[in-house]
Order: C-alpha cells, then structure tokens, then sequence
C-alpha cells in the first residue's frame, strides 16, 4: 500500500522533492488512564487488541507518510522495542521510523514541540499527531490543501483537521471540546475557544474585531478535533518563541489567532468522510473500541489491517474471533454481537461475552459475564465473575465469584477474588512489593510513577475494602477534589469525570442546566436587564456540590491574606521600613489576593495591636510601649488605601475583645486619638453604631469582651463630653486635658488636610 | 372543498397587514458625551422629512423613482394577496368583507390627512384603514407600543411592515408568509422575520454630512433550520463591546431535542423589519410593557425563548402556539424534508444512549415540543437588490438602481410630454414626472425629477433626484443631490451633493456642497474652513465623474 502512495506522491511533489514527515507524540501527557500506564505508555494500551501506536501508524501509512518521528517521554524502551518489531519498520515498508527520546522534564505537547524545535528535526511540512490517534482520513488530502494554500499564503501556518459530528457524538469528549468559529468560504479558523463538561461554560465569546475582515462566519460546536495538524516548519519555531504555551491547542492555536503581532493563519480541515479519533481517556477508549467493531474505521478494522497483524473472522453481528483456531468456545456459551476475542482464548460453558474485547491467552471461567469490558491478554476471569464496563489490564487474574462493578480499570498484573467486590469506578494496582525481577530494569525510569504508586501505598491505610484472600492488589483512592485544585484545569476532579468509562456525570450535566435556569429567572424576574444576570451569575451557577469548596477556598485565601499580612509588617517592624513603603507593600498585596480593603484594614489593625508588647503591670511603661508602636504604625492604617476610621476602631473592638490585649483597648484608642488616625467625631459614631455595642451577636466571652470594649469608649466620650464643657472655663484647669485638647484641635485640622491630600494620592494611585 | 366551508366560518382571514408609517424615526444607539450607550430616536431622512412651512412631510410619501414608498409596500402586500377573500389557502369568500380591513395604516395624526389621502386615492385594492397616534417628530413612540396600542383592531395573525422597505421583485411576500405557514403548523414557530443583505456602502460615493450609515448589525442563525438565532443588540454591544457572547445552551443543549451545533454568524444582513408574527405575540407585548422597539428589543429578545429554558417555561403558554405538532410527528416521522428532524449524513452517530447515561429529566415530559422558534428568511445580495429607506445613502443609491432597471421613462401622455423641449437632452437612464417642464438646452442624466417640476434652460442636472415641484432655473448645475418638494434652485447656482428640505430657496449664483440645506440654517451657509477643505477634495472627484458619465457610481476610481 504504502509504495503505491510513495508513487503519486512523487508526481505530486515532482516540484518539490520532499519527504512527508510526521511526528507521533507518543506521550499522553496526563493520566486519564492510571493505573494502566504505571509501567506502559498509553500508546501501548491495546485497543481492539492491537497498541494504539500500530493504530497511529497504520493512519499515518495511509496518508503517505515517508518519516516518522516518535516523540517518546515515558517508558521509551517499551516504545523502542514496539517499534523495533513493528511491520511498518520493516526494510520494504518505505517508512522510515525514528524513536526520539525526550527528556523528562517534557510535561506538554509544548515541551515536545521545542524539542522538536532544537533537534531541527523536520525540514519541511509535516504532520503532527498524537500517538493514540485511529483514523482512516486521507491525511495525504489534507496535505494536498495545505501545500496549495501555502504557495499563496505563507502565513497559513497549520491546518488542523476536524471532523464533523454532532454535539452529543459518543466520541466527541465532553470534558475537552470546542466552539470552532471558521470563515465560511475558507475554512479559515477564526476563532477557538476550548469547552469542558465542568465548570460548563454560559457563553461562547466571539471577538467582534474577526466581523470585519470576515462577514460570514460559521460556529461550529460539531467538531471532533481528531488532533491531526498539518504544521509548517514555523510551527515549532513559534513555540520556541512563545517557551509559555504548553497545549497545542488551548495555548499555540489560541495564542497564533488572538495575537496582533504574529499576524499568521490557521486554517481547519472539516472532514466530512472518513474516521478519526483519539482514545484521549477511557471514555472515548469505549467510544472507540465500539466504533471499530462497528467497522466506522473501515478499512482499518479486525478482520482487515489489523494493525497487529492479526486475523480475524468476522462473524454476523459484528462478531469478531481469531482466524487461527485456537480461540475454545464452550458450547454454552455466548458471545453477543459487537464482540472481539483474541487467539488462544478459552471460554467456557454458560459464561457470557457481551459487547466486549477479549485479548489473547485469556480464560473466561464458567458462568463468568462480560458486559461491555476490555480485556487485555493473558487475563483469568475465574467462574461466576461478573465484569461491567471496565478495562482489565494484562495478565490480571480475577478469582471466582467475583464481581467489578461499571467504570473500573484494573492494572496490569492484579489479583482479585475470590469473592471480591469492586465498586464502580475503582482502580486497582499491583502492590509494588510484590513485583517480579523483570522490572528491575525499568526501575530507574519509573521513578515517577512509583513515586505515585507509593503515594497510592501510603493511603492504603485508610482504605479498607475486601479485595479477596489472594490479593496482590491496592486499591487507588478516588481522586478527591483538591482544595487547591485550579477548575481552570482541564484535568479538574470534576471534569475527569466526563472523561471517565461509564460515568454519564449526569449530576453534573443537571447542575448545569439547573444553574442555567437560575439565572434566567433572575433575569426574566427583573425585565431581562442583562447586566444584573451578569451580576448574579457568580452565585447563582454555583452547584450544591462546590458550595462548601467555594467557600472553604475562600476562607483559605483570605487566612493566607492575613498571615501574608502578617509577615510583610512583621517584616517591616523589624526592618525599619518606613510607613509608606509598608503602605505599598500592602496594596500589592491587596491587590494580589483580591480581598476587600476593610479586610485589609482589619489585618493591620490586628498586626499592630500583636506589635505592642504587653508589659507586666502596665502602668506608664506600658503606656509608653502603646505610644511608641502606635505613633510608628498608627499612620500605616489610614495609608492602605482608602480612610474609614469608625471601621478601624470596630476593627480595633473585634480585635482586641479575642486577644490578650483587651484591656490594653482603651490606652490604644486613646493612642490612636491621639495620632489622629481617629477623631472625636468618629468615635462617637463608632459608639452609636449597634455592632460596637455587641448587639446582635451571640452571647459569649467574646461578645462580652466587645461589650466591655464598648464600655471603655462610652467612658472616653463622657471625657469627651465634660472636655468640652469645661472648655470654656478650663483656662486654670489646665493640666493634662487642656493642653491635650488644644494640641489636637490644631492636629486635627492638620490632620484632614493630611487626609485629604492622602485621599487624592491614593485614588490617583489606584486609577 | 367541503374542507373550506367547514373552517370558513372560523378562519375568514388568515394574515393582517400592519404598517407602521412614521416619521421616520429610527431607534439607534449613539455614544453619548459620558461614553454610555443612549438609545435616542435618530431621524436619518432629514432634512427631506422636515415640514414644507406648515404643510408635514411624511416620510411614507416620500417618492421613490417617482412613486411614493408606501406603495411598494401596500402593492408588495397586494400581490401576496393578504385579504380575507384570496388569501391561497381559503377558496370561500367571507360573507361580509366589508367589514374586514386589510391593511391597518398607523401614521401620526398630522400626516394622516396626507397618508390617508393618498392611499385611498384609488391605486390600491386593499381596504386600508388608517389609523392615528399622537406623536410629535421630537418624541418617538416605538412599535411596540403601537401594537399594544391597538392591539384590539389585530384579532388574527399579522405582518406588520414598514413603510419603507423596497423588496427586489425576487422577494416575494408569499414567500415569507408560506414560510410562516408551514413552521407555525409543523414545529410551532412563533413568528418569522426577513433579514437582507445590506447593500454595501461604497465608501467613495458617501457624503459624510448626510449622516453616517447605520452600523450593520451581525446575526446567529440555523442555516439547516432557517431559524434565528440571536440578534447582537446594543445593550450587548454595550455590556461586552470586544466579543460577541453565544450562549453555550444555543450551541449544545444535552436534554433538548433541539440543538444547534452548526450556526452562522454574520453581520452582512440588516432587518428588514417584516416580521409575520402570531396573534399571540401582542399578548406577550402586554406582558412585557418596557419592551418599545419592536426591532431593537422585543425581537432578539423573543429569539432567547427558543432556547432558554425558564422563559420558555414562563412565556411558552402565552405564545400558545396553536400546533398540530403531535398529529404531525406521527404523519411525518419518516419525512426527510422536515427541517427539525436533522438528516445527518452516513458518518454521523449518535450519542449511544446507555442505560444509566439517560438524561436526567425527559425533554418529551417536561418541555412541551412545539420549537417557539423565529423563522428566517434571509435574502441574499445576489438575488436581487433590497433595501429599507431609512436613510439618505439608501434613498439615493435605490432610486439610481431603480433608475437602472428602467429606460427611459419619460410621461407617455401627450400633455406632459410637449412639456418637455426636443432640444433638451436626457439620457435613457432618466425618469421624469408628469407634468414636467423641461426647457431647451438642459442636460438631465441619471436623475428621478418628479412632478410638476420646472426646470430652465441650460442647466445640468446629473445624478440627482427631484421631488415634486421643484424649480431649476437657468443655467443652474445641479449635481448628485436629493432636492425636497418645492425646492428652489436660483439661476447658475451649483449644488454638488446637497440634501434640501422641503421649500428651500438658492439663491441664484449661490453654490453649496455636501450640505444638508435646511430652512432654519438659513443663513449659516457652509463657512466652516474644515468643509472648504473638503470640498477641494471633492472637487478632484467631481471632475473624474463627470469625465466618465456612464458609470452609475459617483467617483469610485478616485483610488
């Protein structure tokens, strides 16, 4: 085959005397499918018996390809070794195929491409796939296009290659979309923007600047994004320059189409015929699996190409079992339609084999049921087990009357049973200790997945589940949802799950629509004003399952606000920073951490209060210690950008009525007063308020303390009052009050100006 | 047959007419001084709609290629046969079509003697009966509140148009109503609009005086369904002036049977204000009392209910489609042809539907299945010219395209034409009123002079249109300009460009250019030094165009 395409390629490039490259990068990057890529790629799952690399590479041949270059990160030997043995490697095939070892430190497609990059390692065109694609598109097509729109655009840089669906498609993943908006006449994509099951996504925002220089556009939600890109040997180079884009996709392709400099095109190729996927996670590995058995991949399907080589008899009903006639069938048993099994595969009487895969060297025991599941080879299902919708690794041995219950993924080389039970969704490992020699080599390279696998280890303490006597198994924890975990992620707890085998996520797909609906409601109920939806969307979309996240996480920011706080006063009491200068500190900080500003005043207030040192019996040292710290620092609070004194002496109250520092309240406030960060008036107008006076609150020690707190003010107001009524005749009165009054009256008027001239700095500062 | 007399006594007319005739007054968003979006009511045909001294000028009657725009509207309703007796579907005549109105004309009370006059002149078939509001050109009183207003004179489906659309022969209102016909009744559509493509402006041609070009406005629409979608509005041009937002539920509803996955954008296409609505939506316009434009609020916001679920919930039963929808899903389960059910072609799949992966509330039991959708008939720029005469670009540029389609169109009687002086010359591409006096020597290309005209020796008219009863004098050049009714042009005046109001006088040697001439700015005649300017340029134009007169445009090759 692949001569034959060798032949017309010739004529076509006759001009241009180029190889065809492609590059495979044959690492997944993530991991969707743990704990079947501990100790193998995931390009090296079978699927439909045959590793998805031979899949890729049967794709690849039939595009043309001359050269292949297999970007490998994880396990590389096994990659080596599979292509070593592959047929497309073989002298003849006129493939040329090359493993390229990258280093670990490649966490993303982006990595990969910079590596490209440095290698130099295309010199022209070429195709990038990742190495878990199956498709039977003409790629060869595609190129075709590309190379004819490059000779008049030098900026169409990449073609990237869709296939229309519908939105609901099986194998359209659910989690990891997108709204593709493209040029009508030209397919030019104008517009990308990535979707995912959670948080599901209100709005897709279509810049206006694109309705200019293209009228018509189309706004696609159809696409299955086969990840197959015709790229230009600009592509890597771009990705060199941009080190911060990671995916291709959600970074390169978003960042070429947003950006005003690059000034570069990429254009879509809407695949209306053929097939094409990528087994992204176990989702789309059962979505898959059934579209092959369902011979959508035609020609590559069991019985012919089968990229392992193997051969296989198709039988009516999509019933697919090894040519070579080891495969034992009881005869009582049932194998259903859309079924695959493997050569050298015992089944045995009354088991039952329903829409599944079975690998070779398998022995289902009796009465045993396979309800659409993928079993790899050399796999024991001991008699009366029961298995729904899950994967099963190689060489696993599942003991008799055992049951697995739907979503679940069982690693390589587990035992279970007998009479085990595994809920849905579980994933089972074998434990480490019990591994034979044959790893040992590897060892070295696994270092990240033991180093994961020992986390798993570890949490088998909390774990108690009865895996059965003859157990070598652990059990992995479901993946908790981390608190600090980024929902912008794709790889977010809950998103995971739309990617998950046999989980419809439909509680998720209902808080979706049922947050949608709030929101309408609020804005029907009040004449449709848009702006006000705007406002209430935030919390009304949130679902009942983040509730307690949001504000836990909330509460966590702000706690971390406050230590934050903490330390870079702490840092300026000792230092000796001056006033303003720790001033803008905070506002960074403020603005970093998003927290509103009376927080923020809150926070100063209670690092300055911690300042002062409480001296054993107080008296005018202590007095002195106040004086000290709040002269230094009293300023500091009116400076953080914006003045509320009443708040600062409530913040002051709460403050002081939980710490140690109650009663030094007064003599601080007096300080305060005295500094003019407070002024009569205001607290007056502290006192007044109902929360000074602990109204409202819960009776407690702390209550208490706001009271007595609230006390002490009520006993400086009444000095107030007498001050000013023995104003007038307080000429021999004199003493400390006197001459306190007089002082602040001139440092009052002082200080408004001051306040107010602070007042423009800081909104000057803000704007 | 027998069909007919059993639903005759029910149904004796199946649409009225609506036609709004204003003042022209078009709702449009400006940029006010503090930067916020202000809806105003904008008059783009000023200074023609202004009064002539007492005497109103509205805008219905305005004269496009000598025939007041109105009438291609009411003959554009006539020839879809929008009366109780023909209407395609019904053969019985009703047994008092006296009493039936065809056309409900709303105008406002100081044009009505005009408008009424007019169109009960006898050109028409139709039974219009006018009616009236109160509105002065300064306050504005949109459609929707006109509709609310009469609603009780509106006891069936309607169409209600404006006064100023011009349809392409190729576009006919059957066709939209057809439309509507089969969607109500099959899937439960609720109205449906017809959008053009806007003609586009050539930047060349446009006068900047004259107003700007209003912003065209981009559209979402089902192309398999012909269904619109949304229609950005300024409020959200407004909240997110960089992106246009697409609710995700359009663009993929798990749950609904209706998706749209495959939607166009576009902003080529302008309203053209014909909407073919149910009678149901005047009692949603009650419902929804803030609502005044019918085009800038109430329609973008009735294409959210076809896919929002709670204003569907909320809103579904005033609407009220009246569907056979559960009847026809039966008959038509195997149609092909039946938009709604989408023919996916041999490589799409469905979604398998595993047992626990069904939906987590049946959209059979909890939506009711008639789509409420807005139908869309868009008419492409290829198929003919549309336009909607809203303003001073458009009223010149359809009367030079009117102008040629036709040849040669001088009056065929012979009183009016030995008005005209065989010495005169007038080129083919030129339309001239009855009653017309032409002297001899003056050159007349490319223009529409209406009737009643007296026009002087040797003067030049290119490019123009001439409403009733103007005067040219002699010698006067008169070049690329829209002269109101009973406008004056003194002897070897120039005017390049200009818009006059109604009544205006030139004095004779006078010359202005891309003016607008009204009577109140009498005197403050272009001194401005920046229009000087402008002028020069124009100058440079004027002289290519007039090199090369049988080109339509006026001065593209500027460039």
């Amino acid at each position: 085959m692949a001569p034959k395409f060798n032949a017309g390629k010739e004529n076509l490039l006759a001009d241009e005397a180029e190889v065809l490259q492609a590059v495979i990068l044959a690492d997944s990057f993530n991991k969707r499918f743990r704990p079947l890529t501990t100790r193998k790629p995931r390009c090296l799952l079978p699927i439909c018996n045959a590793p998805l690399l031979d899949w890729t590479f049967e794709s690849l041949a039939l595009a043309g390809v001359q050269e292949i270059f297999v970007i490998c990160r994880s396990h590389p030997e096994q990659i080596k070794a599979k292509i070593a043995e592959s047929r497309w490697s073989k002298t003849g095939s006129g493939i040329k195929i090359v493993p390229i070892l990258t280093a670990k430190e490649t966490f993303s497609p982006g990595d990969a491409m910079r590596d490209i990059y440095t290698r130099g390692l295309v010199t022209g065109d070429f195709v990038l796939v990742m190495g878990d694609l199956v498709s039977n598109i003409r790629i060869d097509e595609v190129v075709k296009v590309h190379k004819e729109r490059r000779k008049t655009n030098k900026d169409a840089i990449m073609t990237m290659v869709v296939k229309e669906s519908g939105a609901n498609h099986r194998t359209r993943s659910r989690a990891d979309s997108a709204v593709f908006g493209l040029d009508s006449e030209t397919f030019e994509c104008l517009h990308y923007e990535p979707v995912m099951g959670y948080p599901p996504s209100t709005v897709a925002s279509i810049p206006r600047e694109i309705l200019s220089a293209h009228p018509d556009i189309e706004i696609r939600n159809d696409f299955i994004d086969c990840a197959i890109d015709i790229c230009s040997v600009e592509v890597p180079s771009l990705f060199q320059d941009n080190f911060d884009y990671l995916d291709i996709r959600r970074d390169f392709v978003h960042g070429v189409l947003t950006s005003d400099l690059l000034m570069k095109n990429i254009y879509c190729y809407v695949a209306k015929e053929g097939y094409a996927a990528r087994v992204q996670d176990t989702k789309s590995y059962e979505s898959i699996s059934k579209d092959i058995l369902s011979r959508w991949t035609f020609p590559l399907v069991p019985d012919n190409n089968h990229p392992a080589g193997h051969l296989y008899e198709h039988r009516r009903g999509n019933k697919y079992i090894d040519k070579d006639g080891t495969v034992i069938l009881a005869r009582t048993s049932t194998v259903g339609s859309k079924c695959l099994i493997g050569s050298s595969t015992k089944v045995s009487d009354n088991a039952q084999i329903i829409s599944s895969v079975v690998g070779q060297n398998c022995i289902i025991g009796e009465g045993a049921i396979i309800n659409n599941s993928y079993i790899f080879n050399g796999t024991t299902v001991g008699p009366g087990c029961v298995i729904e919708r899950s994967i099963i690794g190689f060489d696993v041995n599942i003991k008799e009357n055992t049951r697995i219950d739907k979503g679940s993924l069982v690693g390589d080389g587990v035992i279970i049973g007998p009479n085990a039970h595994l809920e849905a969704f579980g994933r089972l490992s074998k434990k480490r200790g019990i591994d034979t020699v044959d790893d040992e080599d590897e060892d070295e390279e696994d270092d990240y997945a033991d180093s994961e696998e020992e986390e798993v280890e570890a949490a088998q303490g909390t774990i108690t589940v009865n895996l059965g006597s003859g157990s070598n198994a652990m059990l992995w924890p479901q993946s908790a949802p981390d608190e600090d975990e980024n929902d912008e992620n794709v790889e977010n707890a809950k998103n995971q799950r739309f990617m998950r085998l046999g989980d419809s996520a439909s509680d998720l797909a209902f808080s979706d629509a049922g947050s949608e609906s709030s929101d309408e409601e609020s804005e029907s109920s009040d004449d449709d004003s848009d702006f006000d939806k705007r406002l209430e969307l935030p919390t009304s979309s949130s679902t009942s399952l983040d509730l307690p996240d949001g504000s836990s996480t909330d509460g966590i920011a702000e706690s971390e606000f406050r230590n934050e706080v903490r330390l870079s006063l702490e840092r300026a009491f000792t230092e000796g920073h001056s006033v303003d200068n720790a001033a803008v500190e905070l506002k960074t900080l403020r603005m970093a951490s998003n927290v509103s500003l009376s927080r923020v005043r809150e926070a100063v207030v209670s690092a300055i209060v911690e300042r002062i040192q409480i001296i054993d019996g107080g008296g005018i040292p202590q007095r002195q210690e106040i004086a000290h710290v709040i002269s230094r620092w009293g300023p500091l609070i009116n400076k953080i950008g914006g003045v509320d004194p009443v708040e600062t002496i409530a913040a002051l109250q709460t403050h002081c009525a939980s710490s140690k520092r109650l009663l030094l309240f007064g003599q601080i406030l007096a300080a305060l007063y005295q500094d003019d960060v407070v002024e009569e008036s205001d607290i007056r107008k502290w006192h007044q308020s109902l929360l000074s006076q602990g109204l409202g609150l819960s009776p407690g020690v702390r209550t208490d303390n706001i009271r007595k707190c609230w006390e002490i003010g009520s006993r400086m107001i009444q000095q107030f009052d007498e001050r000013d009524s023995s104003e007038d005749d307080s000429e021999e009165d004199g003493g400390d009050a006197g001459n306190n009054t007089d002082g602040n009256e001139q440092d009052e008027n002082e200080g408004e100006d001051e306040d107010d001239s602070e007042d423009v700095e800081d909104s000057s500062g803000e704007d | 047959m027998d069909l007919g007399v059993a639903t005759s006594g029910r149904l004796t007319r199946e649409f009225s007419a609506v036609v709004i005739a204003g003042f022209g007054n078009e709702y449009c968003y400006v940029y006010s001084p503090s930067l916020a979006l202000d809806l105003i009511s904008d008059n783009r045909l000023v200074p023609l709609t202004r009064n002539n001294g007492s005497e109103p000028c509205p805008k219905a009657l305005i004269p496009v290629a000598n025939k007041p725009m109105i009438d291609y509207v009411l003959s554009w309703i006539e020839q879809a046969g929008v009366k109780g007796s023909c209407t395609s579907s019904r053969l019985i005549l009703p047994s008092n079509t006296s009493s039936l109105l065809d056309v409900l004309l709303i105008c406002p009370s100081i044009h009505r003697p005009m408008i009424s006059h007019h169109v009960h002149s006898g050109l028409s078939t139709l039974h219009i009966d006018v009616q009236t509001y109160d509105e002065s050109p300064e306050s504005n009183t949109g459609t929707c509140t006109l509709l609310r207003h009469f609603a009780s004179r509106i006891s069936e489906d309607f169409i209600l148009l404006p006064c100023d659309f011009i349809p392409p022969p190729s576009l006919s209102l059957s066709t939209i109503l057809n439309k509507n016909r089969t969607e109500s009744l099959s899937d439960g559509s609720v109205a449906t609009v017809c959008w053009f493509a806007a003609p586009q402006p050539d930047k060349n041609s446009l006068v900047e005086d004259w107003g700007s070009i209003p912003p065209s406005v981009p559209i979402v629409w089902d192309d398999a369904t012909e269904t619109l979608l949304q229609v950005d509005t300024a409020d959200d041009l407004d909240q997110n002036s960089e992106e246009l937002e697409l609710r995700m539920s359009l663009l993929s509803q798990y749950g609904y049977s209706l998706t749209y996955p495959r939607t166009k954008l576009s902003n080529r296409y302008q309203d053209s204000h014909v909407y073919v609505c149910r009678r149901s939506i005047l009692d949603l316009l009650h419902e929804k009392k803030h609502f005044d434009s019918f085009r800038e609020e109430f329609i973008p916001w009735l294409c959210k209910i076809q896919y929002q679920r709670t204003k569907r919930e909320k809103y579904g039963h005033i609407l009220n489609p009246i569907t056979n929808v559960i009847t026809q899903d039966v008959a038509l389960k195997h149609s092909t042809l039946r938009a709604q059910k989408k023919v996916y072609s041999k490589s799409v799949l469905y979604q398998s539907n595993d047992a626990d992966a069904s939906s987590p509330f049946d959209p059979e039991s909890t939506t009711d299945s008639s789509s409420l959708r807005v139908g869309l008939v868009l008419h492409p720029a290829t198929a003919g010219f549309a336009t909607r005469v809203n303003n001073i670009h458009s009223l010149l540029d359809i009367n030079r395209r009117l102008l040629a389609e036709t040849t040669y169109s001088l009056p065929t009687d012979s009183q009016s034409r030995s008005l005209i002086d065989p010495k005169a010359q007038i080129s083919s591409d030129t339309m001239i009123g009855a009653f017309t006096q032409i002297s001899e020597r003056t050159t007349i290309k490319k223009s529409v002079i209406g009737k009643h005209c007296v026009i002087g020796k040797m003067a030049r008219i290119t490019g123009c249109v001439l409403l009733d009863h103007c005067v040219i004098e002699d010698g006067a050049k008169v070049d690329g300009c829209i002269l109101g009714k009973n406008t004056k042009v003194g002897a070897k005046a120039e005017l390049s460009r200009c818009v006059s109001q109604a009544g205006y006088e030139v004095g004779s040697g006078e010359s202005f250019k891309n003016e607008k001439l009204d009577v109140s700015d009498w005197t403050a005649g272009g001194d401005d030094s920046e229009e000087d300017e402008e002028d020069d340029d124009d100058d440079g134009d004027e002289d290519e165009e007039e090199s090369d007169d049988d080109d339509e445009g006026a001065a593209e090759d500027s460039d």
